[in-house]
């Protein structure tokens, strides 16, 4: 079977049933904007504007690379920005702007993005 | 939640010595922030949320289980239908989910996972542990789940069946733990204290009166 194959058969957040080592019993304190990010979810839920099925579709989209790489929240913050575009609720011009205004609100903020 | 008015946003932030945002929580305030002032969500409605997301922890679903063990009524409406019995007792739930509870028996021996992303029954539980969202668990519960909870110091039985359960967007489990021997005596508030988060994810049993002596 070719390495190709594999992706086109598994999404990349498919995990069931492939070979994996122990299970690390990491757990950590969720930071404040991981849990802002969770009650943001659960609002744009509620007013039926993201749902649950969009959200894991949104992480998919994201793609294998970025599945891989990224935290947790770090991926529903990207797909949940993408989706408001798509939806028209927010342009990424928009976004953009909006970041370097929270930015410049801390002097120390490296750019090293 | 954060706001940084003129007046005292940048002095609070140096005096408390936060680290300065990295690039996804700046991402986060200004997609929240974009939203409020486009009038898509109302300003108060992250707080709000953050609130009541505060009060779903383990004990919740503790009380939950106990409950179940002491009153049967209660526990055959529970299976019956999760979420109903549940929203009587004022626990709303943010997402259009089902709620399954799945009853250990002398037989069978339940356990959930979510193998492709990492739905959890949040509403009673709280947020998942990392390892519940991490590959090693999502891979191997479901295909190897005798071998997983060995290694959560968990035997079963070989004439004892492992049901998975593997939730969905719209459909989430709790594991309903066998009562633990030797309880017969207990209040419904001490039987809470023996069962932790992961005893209702299933990779443990409830814990015993002596076990629980132990660990104190």
């Amino acid at each position: 079977m070719s390495q190709t194959e594999d992706l086109v058969k598994r999404l990349p957040t498919e995990m069931g049933g492939l070979d994996a080592g122990p299970i690390q019993r990491t757990e950590h304190e969720y930071a404040p904007w991981e849990k802002r990010c969770h009650a943001l979810a659960n609002i744009l839920d509620i007013h039926k504007i993201i749902s649950t099925e969009e959200k894991r579709r949104g992480v998919e989209s994201l793609g294998a690379e970025m599945v891989g790489k990224l935290t947790y929240y770090e991926r529903w913050i990207v797909a949940f920005a993408n989706i408001l575009f798509q939806k028209a609720i927010l342009t990424p011009e928009e976004l953009a702007k909006k970041m370097d205004e929270v930015a410049a609100r801390h002097p120390a903020v490296q750019h090293n993005e | 939640m954060n706001t940084h008015d003129d007046d005292h946003g940048h002095a609070a932030a140096t005096a408390q010595d936060d680290p300065p945002p990295g690039y996804y929580e700046i991402m986060e305030t200004a997609v929240r922030e974009l939203l409020v002032e486009k009038e898509v969500i109302g300003g108060g409605e992250i707080r709000q949320m953050l609130e009541v997301m505060d009060t779903r922890t383990p004990a919740l679903g503790s009380k939950i289980v106990a409950r179940a063990w002491v009153d049967p009524e209660f526990r055959a409406r529970l299976l019956a239908n999760g979420r109903a019995t549940l929203e009587e007792l004022g626990i709303d739930f943010f997402e259009d989910t089902q709620l399954i509870v799945l009853e250990n028996t002398d037989k069978v021996h339940n356990v959930i996972v979510c193998t492709l992303c990492s739905c959890y029954p949040r509403e009673i539980l709280g947020l998942p542990p990392d390892w519940y969202k991490l590959k090693p668990y999502r891979a191997r519960a479901v295909k190897e789940p005798r071998a997983v909870l060995a290694e959560f110091g968990t035997v079963i039985p070989d004439g004892v069946e492992i049901r998975v359960s593997d939730s969905t967007a719209i459909v989430r489990y709790l594991v309903l733990p066998q009562r633990p021997e030797g309880t017969e005596n207990f209040s419904e508030e001490e039987l809470a204290s023996l069962v932790t988060r992961d005893a209702m994810i299933g990779v443990v049993r409830a814990n015993t009166p002596e076990k629980k002596e132990k660990s104190r």
